[in-house]
């Protein structure tokens, strides 16, 4: 019962001012155990809210991040799941799901987690899953039109993840579920 | 095919415990006596878990009442117990994630609710680490503890008024222990009389076989001892009927194909959580009884409470009552101390002395506990319904009270040997570690007997009400107008009190002639206490505030009396009134230099000064009425530092001689001219409330002093300053027994030159010009008392003139007494 939340590119105070109030309210410290953040935060004060909503986080580093410690790409191990996080803009073409697999085979990951096209997308590609969590606050994307506020969280419990989607369309907060089973232990086909 | 029945006595047998109807057939066992090797059952008949084993009941209805019982808990595991993950079968087709989300704000969601669960579950947890430690290899094993986990944390949320407190865990663990105790009881037994448990056909692989069933019995190895046994002298046990009693309940109660099948199992490993969880429920809501756990860990009055109290500051009242009517000095030493009962009682009643004794010890102590009846009593007098301790009300809470009682009583001599309230409740709370757990307890059961017999003949029980102990040992009069406002018009209460005393006090001297000095003493201590209580009744304002001064005075009072009592009897009366008429000759002298410097801060404080004055020996009045006869000698003859301290000390801070009511100057008035009066009451009051509150501080540390001098010159034969002294105290102590006390002071007079006799009317003088002085100061009190409440004039005038009058007439006795010395 492992609550892991998702979520990047809130490209903070360049192009948006801060995470929407609707998630902010539903983000409480106590209930999540992981953060994953694919980059472009963009700033310190960022990363220190993060924080306090859980002193586990994980980062990588986007292309407008000031910080440049964070690493370019980061594996964990959550349970029985092992998680993937890159920010993405190093992957050409941008969003490519075959690019982005070979990614999840390099790095060796049941759960790969990249951002930068400010698009939530989920796939079950190839006995991997490859998430996009999008922007957590809807920022300006070149790549993309009408890009929605969104992060996800993902319940893994033993050998099953389950995926919540948070969007914030028209000022209301919508959620979706998808559910993954890791098939068995040793051979990560999902 | 069926199983051919090639060896019929064989299965006969064996199919016999089965086919028994499951009653014990024999003679009704004492209850007492059943199941004792089985503690757990007991607890769960004691408790009410399972019905109460009578001749009546059989086996059959405990098992159905074990299996209600799991049922019951099941369901409410089900119910209570989140996982998020498993949708409910039957709900809505899509689950409106909005709601059900991890981050849902929601409280009533899944997730909510999980989230608070694992909340509760992390309180539960702290606690639960901490579990005996020293049995830690039992209790801390991670399938003992989730059991425990899961037990609290589904009776806090089916009882969320109470939620979680910390001893709730240490209630419980007890209860599970003598479960797994049982089981472990039963599988020995088990091991014994293997055959009769199990059913052998259970396990046995039939072969399969073309042509025949061949049942392969050989593989059985009952039926190999069988068949040898058979024909020889066989000392086997083959029926039910023929075991041990015990063993025939236990294989009774353990029978998987009785009535409920596995469910009714009664001692069963699979099912300890249930049985746990259903003895913890019963212990804590007190199965209807007038106990209850949970109650304890509330922090608000439980409804119908008389009191307004929270249940367990209420318990630890009834303690303190209790032990105050069985060994009121102990009492009274705790009560001084400021050690209030819920300071240790709190751990004591919520975890019913978990705390104190080792787990073995606890058992024993809980089983006479849980032996005891919770059922309220019913009450035979209509008006003691509404009063009394709650706890009182069952023979239950009236053990554990007298349990509790014992205990203090074990460690009794420490507890007295305690001269602070920190060490005092340090030993309280490290109760030690060997006690006699036989003794404290049959100590508590005539401690109960006794609690039953308090509780009704005590009146209601009240919230600083730490003065009943001290009433019920001084006998007081009426106990009801303690903690009520007074209103009843102050002018009737100082003369009645007035004349009382006047005829005690003859009374007294005649009585003197016959008995020994000592029990002047305590008669007219009481006498004092008495009209202690009353003055402060009488000037109360604030009845909370004032009861907790009284308490206070009456603690030092007691003190002194006790003091004085020690003194009177080990020192004899020579030394004692020949002190007493020393320091009033000394005090008087005193009185008359001082100013009037003192700042009066509150009434209370002067109050509290007043009441031990009274207490004193010394009186004002004295000092205003011998300055005439300037014993100057005498004063030089008290040579004790302690006195001449005192004298020095006073002439700088004390007030004078103004019990007079209507002195308006600082300086010594000695006449009391009745008629003068201030013009402004108030300021009669401030001056009046300095001077005595000056003379009362001083006489206060007179008559602490006055102890300890006793105490000194113990072992002195002051001879030189005796016959002067005598002298003047059989002078002295002649004169306030006016109408008869003339009389007895000269019979005292004539031909006794024996000491005793001298001693005795030496010591009746002086007690009772302390009582006179009392009086005055009383009716003093009154008036000032009613000067600063009172806004009417008027009336003030006239209630003050009313204590003039009282005063007066006190007054003229101790003239007498003054006229008498000095003709002699």
């Amino acid at each position: 019962m492992v609550l892991v939340l998702a979520l990047g590119d809130m490209h903070i105070p360049h192009r948006a001012p801060d995470i929407p109030a609707k998630f902010k309210s539903m983000l409480v410290p106590g209930k999540i155990q992981h953060i994953i953040c694919t980059g472009n935060l963009c700033i310190k004060e960022v990363h220190d809210y993060l924080k306090t909503l859980c002193p586990d986080l994980h980062i990588t580093r986007g292309e407008y991040d000031e910080d440049s410690r964070y690493p370019e790409t980061k594996t964990l191990t959550i349970g029985q799941f092992k998680l993937g996080l890159c920010h993405g803009h190093q992957v050409i073409p941008w969003g490519d799901l075959d690019s982005l697999a070979m990614l999840q085979r390099q790095l060796d990951v049941d759960i790969l987690v990249t951002g930068h096209t400010h698009q939530f997308t989920a796939y079950k590609h190839e006995g991997g899953v490859v998430i996009n969590p999008g922007s957590a606050t809807g920022a300006y994307s070149s790549i993309t039109y009408d890009v929605n506020p969104s992060f996800v969280l993902m319940d893994i419990d033993a050998l099953r993840v389950v995926v919540y989607v948070y969007e914030l369309i028209d000022g209301e907060v919508k959620v979706d579920k998808i559910d993954f089973k890791k098939t068995s232990t040793s051979v990560p086909a999902l | 095919m069926p199983p051919a029945l090639l060896d019929p006595p064989l299965s006969e047998t064996s199919l016999v415990p089965y086919l028994i109807s499951g009653t014990i057939s024999q003679e009704p066992v004492p209850e007492s006596r059943l199941f004792e090797d089985l503690r757990g059952l007991r607890w769960r008949i004691n408790l009410g878990v399972l019905p109460p084993c009578s001749s009546l009941t059989s086996i059959d209805d405990l098992r159905r009442a074990t299996a209600n019982s799991r049922r019951r808990y099941a369901s409410l595991r089900g119910q209570l117990l989140v996982d998020p993950h498993i949708t409910k079968d039957g709900s809505s087709s899509p689950p409106n994630l909005v709601m059900d989300n991890p981050l849902s704000q929601n409280p009533n969601s899944t997730w909510g609710r999980f989230f608070q669960n694992a909340e509760l579950e992390r309180m539960v947890d702290q606690d639960l680490s901490r579990l005996y430690p020293e049995h830690g290899f039992y209790f801390q094993t991670k399938g003992c503890q989730g059991i425990l986990r899961r037990i609290l944390l589904l009776w806090c949320l089916k009882h969320p008024e109470c939620g979680y407190r910390q001893g709730m865990h240490e209630l419980l663990a007890p209860l599970f222990y003598v479960l797994q105790d049982d089981v472990e009881h039963h599988s020995e037994v088990r091991k014994l009389h293997e055959d009769h448990f199990t059913d052998r056909f259970d396990g046995l692989f039939c072969q399969e076989n073309d042509i025949s069933y061949s049942f392969d019995f050989i593989k059985s190895p009952d039926l190999l001892n069988d068949e040898i046994d058979s024909h020889g002298e066989g000392v086997k046990i083959k029926s039910l009927d023929e075991l041990d009693p015990k063993i025939q309940t236990i294989v009774l109660l353990s029978d998987a194909y009785g009535a409920e099948g596995e469910l009714g199992i009664v001692l069963s490993e699979k099912f300890i959580e249930h049985d746990a969880y259903c003895m913890f429920e019963a212990l804590m809501n007190g199965a209807r009884g007038s106990v209850a756990m949970a109650d304890f860990f509330s922090y608000s009055p439980v409804a119908g409470s008389h009191t307004g109290l929270p249940p367990v500051i209420e318990a630890s009242a009834a303690l303190y009552h209790l032990l105050s009517h069985v060994d009121s000095s102990l009492y009274s030493h705790l009560v001084e101390l400021g050690v209030e009962p819920q300071y240790f009682a709190l751990r004591w009643l919520r975890v019913l002395f978990g705390r104190e004794f080792s787990l073995d010890n606890l058992l024993i102590i809980w089983d006479e506990i849980f032996l005891s009846d919770n059922s309220e009593m019913e009450k035979h007098v209509e008006d003691n319904a509404d009063t009394g301790f709650r706890l009182f009300h069952s023979s239950r809470g009236r053990f554990i009270s007298a349990i509790a009682v014992a205990m203090l009583l074990h460690i009794r001599s420490s507890l007295l040997a305690t001269e602070n309230p920190t060490t005092c409740l340090q030993r309280l709370l490290s109760f030690p570690e060997d006690t006699d757990i036989k003794k404290l307890i049959e100590k508590a059961k005539s401690l109960q007997t006794l609690a039953l017999s308090s509780e009704i003949s005590s009146s209601t029980p009240m919230l600083i009400e730490y003065n009943k102990g001290k009433s019920v040992v001084a006998r007081s009069i009426s106990i009801p107008c303690e903690s009520g406002s007074p209103k009843t018009p102050n002018s009737l209460l100082p003369d009645n009190s007035y004349w009382e005393e006047k005829w005690r006090v003859v009374h007294s001297a005649e009585e003197l002639k016959q008995d020994g000095v000592e029990k002047q003493v305590p008669s007219q201590k009481k006498r004092w206490t008495e009209k202690v209580k009353l003055s402060l009744k009488r000037t109360e304002s604030e009845p909370s505030s004032s009861t907790i001064k009284s308490g206070k005075k009456e603690s030092k009072a007691s003190v002194n009396r006790s003091l004085l009592e020690d003194l009177s009897k080990k020192l004899g009366s020579e030394g004692d009134t020949e002190k007493l008429g020393c320091h009033e000759v000394g005090q008087q002298d005193d009185g008359s230099d001082d100013s009037n410097n003192y700042d009066a801060d509150d009434r209370c404080l002067s109050k509290n000064i007043s009441s031990e004055n009274s207490f004193n020996s010394a009186s004002p009045p004295n000092e205003i009425k011998d300055l005439e006869n300037e014993n100057i000698s005498q004063k030089s003859s008290v040579g004790s530092n302690l006195s001449v301290d005192e004298i020095n000390e006073i002439s700088h801070s004390s007030p004078i001689d103004s019990p007079l009511p209507i002195s308006d100057h600082p300086e010594n008035n000695l006449s009391p001219a009745p008629g003068r009066n201030n013009d402004s009451t108030g300021n009669l009051a401030t001056i009046s409330r300095d001077i005595k509150l000056n003379k009362f501080q001083w006489l206060w540390k007179f008559g602490r002093n006055k102890a300890e001098l006793l105490s000194e010159k113990r072992g002195r034969a002051s001879e030189p300053v005796k016959p002067t002294n005598n002298f003047n105290n059989n002078q002295s102590n002649t004169a306030p027994s006016s109408t008869a006390g003339e009389h007895c002071s000269s019979v005292n007079f004539k031909g006794d030159s024996a000491d005793q006799n001298v001693m005795g009317t030496l010591r009746n003088i002086g007690q009772s010009m302390l009582e006179h002085i009392q009086v005055i100061e009383s009716a003093f009190q009154h008036e000032r008392g009613q000067g600063a409440s009172l806004d009417n004039n008027m009336s003030k005038n006239v209630l003050v003139g009313k204590g003039q009058v009282t005063a007066m007439s006190a007054l003229t006795e101790l003239r007498k007494i003054s006229n008498l010395l000095s003709e002699m």
